[in-house]
């Protein structure tokens, strides 16, 4: 037809409005046509009976002609599929029960998996947010000498001079330096990340500012520099979107700057999440030969069209191989990586193994969920056997027949569909919400929006969906020849027997994938016990913590220091409601700093042989306020300060390694970056003497050997970036405000950040574990129900079916407890079956999960967990149809004919 | 659909086609009328079943090729008259040029060397 579409469109709709006049035409056509015959065969001498007989043979089958002429005029397809589309909504509409169980069946796997998918899209998927992503690329150093071999180091100021200048692959190069910038002047003071960049940075990713401009070359230059970019959120935060913050200034770190220009809030790098830009300044050292060796650039190159990621490797590599000959003392075993800005974030975001598994989760339960529909379209098509052999016997095509139930399926999956958006649009605010373990996290929530990818992919798994469980009914209905269905009047005897494997076999694969599921769960669930377990040691439970890092020249003094935190120190104790107050450079849990030491009478032979452990500055109290057990000497006191002989305290792991079998009090610790001595061979560092032991805490999670550690008073070792622990008598969250009241009481310019309990720091520090824990589980629990439904419904089914054979035995003297057995021990086969499968299948998982996740697979324990759960719950969704079957009553059930 | 073997003596859809067209040259007629002429002409030889005359008569005035319009038949019955619309006489044109070039090729082939 192809062609003659256009043209052909007009008869059809004209006789679309004409319908009942085109049917008496072509009935008139063709009776006319019917009657020359007949009249021609009576001329010939044939009775008039036979005369019309004949004609009617001759003819063949009339109405069969008629319809092939009539769908000529029609939109035959089109009108078949409304057709098909308004009865299957009627059959849906009639069987209300069942639509409803399986649109919400439906919702909820589809659901699932558009909220995971959702997650991949904005964290996987997305180009980042510059011109022409694709030749974005972040040209990095490789630490070949490193033991994991990075290839994603940061480079040097000189190194990327050269780079520059040699490289024919990319048009131009810009580069940038993390850094953090206290905010302050006006609202509360913020610590913000912020980003130094060279002035040609928003050229080179091809991004426009949304007000003002962009930096100008020159404001590089030290002195001129004092000029920032804000992004979207600081300026909404610090000037209410005002477009006359432009000129304004504000102030960073103590300096002031002028607000030049505002990003839209479109422009956000998922890798280097950032709240403003100033001029990167690189400075005389940045420069000098020295300077090769301080790597602390991230390096953005735009790819010259036609040049491929591999070539500019290529050039990348003979480039930092010249160097490396050039500059042996830094850049020796240093080569140069580049990769597109996308692949860069992608592997940034490490949620790669996680989505993995999360998405392998839901389309298990989506799985399960077409498994339950199937089952009940199978059930429910036994029961419309005898109209589908009617329209069979009729003439209706096989193809004609399975469409009319695929159309039903469609219909069920793409409602499914739209109710799954709603429930993934409610799941994603939940789970979005939970982003929160730290500043990277929240900004990668804002990343994760449903768009049109989103749409479709929801659509697409419908169809999918619906092809799934729809496809095996119809075609299992189908294939029955008409005149059985007839026969046996849609009481299956031994002719669903075929049906009935097929509704076994779903029922063990449902049971299967939740095993696999379970297990799957109960090893993350493992990680999260890992978490509670780790906490032991102290006693974080009504502890507040919080972050200062000092800024402002002022602030580089030691002393400054000191008194900052001794003043707040000693305005949090006065607060109500607080117990203690404490200062300390570290807390549990917070990846301690490092210092090397030299143990009494154990000189090493040279400084880099030096031991180290973790270190922590401490005030007056901590263990106290910590409830750190302290094992032996006492805690920090107000009267150690920098005049008072120097005093260190360890913890046990410590006193064990280098003081084993012998008490470590009044021994002496030299602590300090080296062991070098200074004029007239006096050490730099003081001794310490130990005054006391303290308990082992663990500094991250599923930490298996506690980590020396030494602890210093911080009033001799003042630091400019310093904790503030709190111990306090109410929930200790209703405390921070007051908290940081206390600290801009002694100094309003000072950013207050990380505000939290410390069982969230230390919930915090598995950054997102227990989300996923929690993903896992919700999962595994929708599947279990999904596959408890499905057994139940299969079982229910299977006994209803058997009635009349029930009858038969209970009549034949069968006593009811035989026949519940009978039945609990049919179901509790497809049990048994389903569980060994899936039990067989899982046990790759803990290898998989520990391959992906640093979880340690400690016990089979976790394993051996899942199957008795499934068989328990199958034991009880086979009792409930079990139990109905034993109440049958013979006389009723024989007389169910 | 599959591939029907193709007796001596049936009609192709095409070949149809393109009889009606010639027919209906002569002046408007029924079906009927159609059937019978290309039966007669062509000396018993060809049968048009009614299965494929009336879809492709419905097929050919949905094309544009035919018009239809009711009348009176020879027996004072009501009948639906086919005739050649200017798109069709042009049609009927191309084909039957067509036809010449193809059966003056295959008797060619057909013709023993």
């Amino acid at each position: 037809m192809g062609g003659e579409w256009p043209k052909a469109i007009w008869p059809r709709v004209k006789r679309l409005v004409q319908r009942r006049k085109l049917e008496s035409d072509l009935e008139e056509e063709l009776r006319f046509h019917l009657a020359m015959r007949e009249e021609k065969n009576r001329r010939a001498g044939l009775a008039a009976d036979d005369a019309h007989s004949a004609a009617r043979r001759g003819f063949g089958n009339f109405t069969l002609l008629k319809e092939r002429c009539r769908e000529m005029w029609t939109f035959h397809s089109l009108e078949t599929f409304w057709q098909d589309v308004k009865y299957g909504a009627r059959m849906l509409r009639k069987n209300s029960g069942m639509t409803l169980i399986a649109t919400l069946t439906l919702a909820l796997g589809i659901g699932v998996n558009t909220t995971i998918f959702t997650v991949v899209n904005g964290l996987l998927l997305r180009k980042p947010p510059v011109q022409d992503a694709d030749r974005m690329m972040i040209v990095s150093g490789i630490d070949r000498a490193a033991a994991d071999h990075r290839d994603r180091a940061p480079v040097s100021a000189p190194d990327y001079l050269d780079w520059r200048a040699e490289s024919n692959s990319f048009s131009d190069m810009a580069v940038t330096a993390d850094d953090m910038f206290t905010v302050s002047g006006g609202a509360s003071p913020e610590r913000a990340t912020g980003t130094r960049v060279s002035p040609n940075y928003f050229q080179v990713l091809g991004v426009a500012p949304a007000i003002g401009r962009t930096i100008l070359p020159g404001e590089d230059q030290a002195g001129h520099d004092q000029v920032v970019i804000l992004s979207d959120d600081l300026w909404n935060e610090r000037f209410g979107g005002d477009p006359k913050a432009l000129g304004r200034k504000i102030k960073i770190n103590g300096n002031y700057y002028v607000v030049i220009g505002v990003m839209p809030p479109s422009f956000h790098l998922a890798a280097f999440p950032t709240k403003l830009w100033v001029p990167l300044v690189l400075s005389r050292d940045n420069l000098g030969g020295a300077g090769r060796g301080e790597r602390f650039l991230t390096v953005f190159a735009r790819l010259k069209p036609g040049m491929s990621v591999r070539q500019a490797r290529t050039e990348m590599e003979t480039i930092a191989q010249r160097l490396a000959e050039a500059n042996p003392e830094t850049n020796r075993d240093w080569g140069a990586n580049v990769m597109s800005l996308q692949e860069y974030t992608v592997e940034d975001s490490g949620a790669q193994a996680a989505l993995a598994f999360l998405m392998a989760a839901v389309a298990g339960v989506l799985l399960i969920a077409c498994a339950n529909l199937a089952n009940l379209l199978l059930a429910r098509n036994s029961a419309r056997q005898r109209e589908f052999s009617i329209r069979a016997v009729m003439g209706a095509g096989r193809i004609r027949l399975a469409r009319q139930l695929l159309t039903e399926s469609v219909l069920l999956a793409l409602g499914g569909g739209c109710l799954g958006i709603l429930v993934a649009i409610g799941s994603l605010r939940v789970l979005l919400a939970r982003f929160n373990w730290n500043e990277d996290a929240v900004a990668t929530a804002k990343e994760i929006v449903m768009d049109t990818n989103v749409l479709a992919f929801t659509i697409a798994i419908s169809l999918v969906a619906a092809l799934l469980f729809g496809l095996a009914p119809a075609l299992q209905m189908t294939r029955r020849d008409a005149s059985t269905g007839l026969r046996d009047g849609g009481r299956g005897t031994t002719a669903g027997r075929e049906r009935h494997r097929l509704q076994r076999l779903l029922v063990i694969g449902q049971l299967a994938l939740s095993i696999f599921l379970l297990v799957g769960t109960s090893l993350f669930v493992e990680g999260f016990i890992e978490e509670l377990r780790a906490s032991g040691g102290f006693n974080p439970h009504n502890v507040l913590t919080a972050s200062v890092s000092l800024r402002g020249l002022e602030y580089l003094k030691p002393e400054r220091q000191k008194q900052f935190f001794e003043s707040v120190v000693e305005k949090l104790r006065a607060l109500p409601g607080a117990e203690s107050a404490v200062v300390a450079t570290d807390i549990p849990f917070d990846f301690p700093g490092d210092v090397q030491f030299t143990v009494e009478g154990h000189p090493a032979a040279k400084p880099a042989e030096r031991p180290h452990c973790g270190y922590f500055a401490v005030g007056p109290g901590y263990f106290a306020t910590t409830q750190i057990p302290m094992l032996q000497g006492r805690d920090v006191t107000a009267a150690d300060t920098g005049d008072s002989p120097p005093i260190a305290i360890v913890n046990e792991a410590f006193a064990r390694e280098y003081f084993p079998g012998m008490n470590p009090i009044g021994r002496h610790i030299q602590i300090g970056q080296t062991g070098q001595t200074g004029g007239g061979g006096q050490p730099v560092q003081k001794w310490s003497e130990i005054v006391g032991v303290v308990g082992n805490v663990n500094e991250f999670l599923g930490q298996t050997r506690p980590r020396p550690e030494l602890f210093v008073p911080f009033a001799a070792n003042p630091s400019d970036l310093a904790r503030l622990v709190m111990r306090t008598r109410t929930n200790p969250l209703s405390m921070a405000d007051p908290l940081r009241s206390a600290v801009w009481a002694v100094d309003a310019d000072q950013a207050v950040t990380e505000v939290r309990t410390m069982e969230r720091a230390i919930i915090d520090s598995g950054s997102g574990d227990d989300l996923m824990t929690g993903l896992m589980g919700s999962f595994a629990g929708i599947a279990l129900v999904m596959a408890a439904i499905g057994i139940y419904g299969v079982l229910s089914y299977l006994v209803g079916e058997r009635t009349h054979e029930m009858g038969i035995r209970m009549a034949l003297g069968a006593k009811p407890g035989e026949v519940m057995r009978l039945v609990i021990r049919n179901g509790m086969t497809l049990v048994g079956t389903g569980v060994a499968a899936g039990f067989a299948a899982s046990l790759a998982l803990p290898k998989l999960v520990a391959a992906n996740f640093q979880l340690p697979f400690r016990s089979a324990m976790v394993l051996a967990a899942a199957p008795p759960v499934v068989i328990l719950i199958g034991l009880v969704a086979c009792y409930i149809p079990a139990r109905r079957a034993m109440r049958v009553d013979p006389m009723v059930a024989l007389r169910h004919e | 659909m599959g591939i029907k073997k193709i007796e001596p003596g049936d009609l192709l859809r095409d070949t149809l086609d393109m009889l009606i067209l010639k027919t209906l040259d002569r002046g408007a007629m029924h079906g009927y009328g159609i059937a019978e002429y290309i039966h007669e002409r062509s000396d018993d030889a060809l049968r048009v079943e009614e299965g494929a005359l009336y879809p492709a008569l419905h097929r050919l005035e949905l094309r544009g090729l035919l018009a239809s319009e009711w009348g009176t038949s020879d027996n004072n019955r009501r009948a639906k008259f086919y005739r050649l619309t200017a798109a069709g006489r042009k049609q009927l044109a191309e084909e039957r040029a067509h036809w010449t070039r193809m059966s003056a090729a295959i008797a060619r082939i057909l013709e023993p060397a």
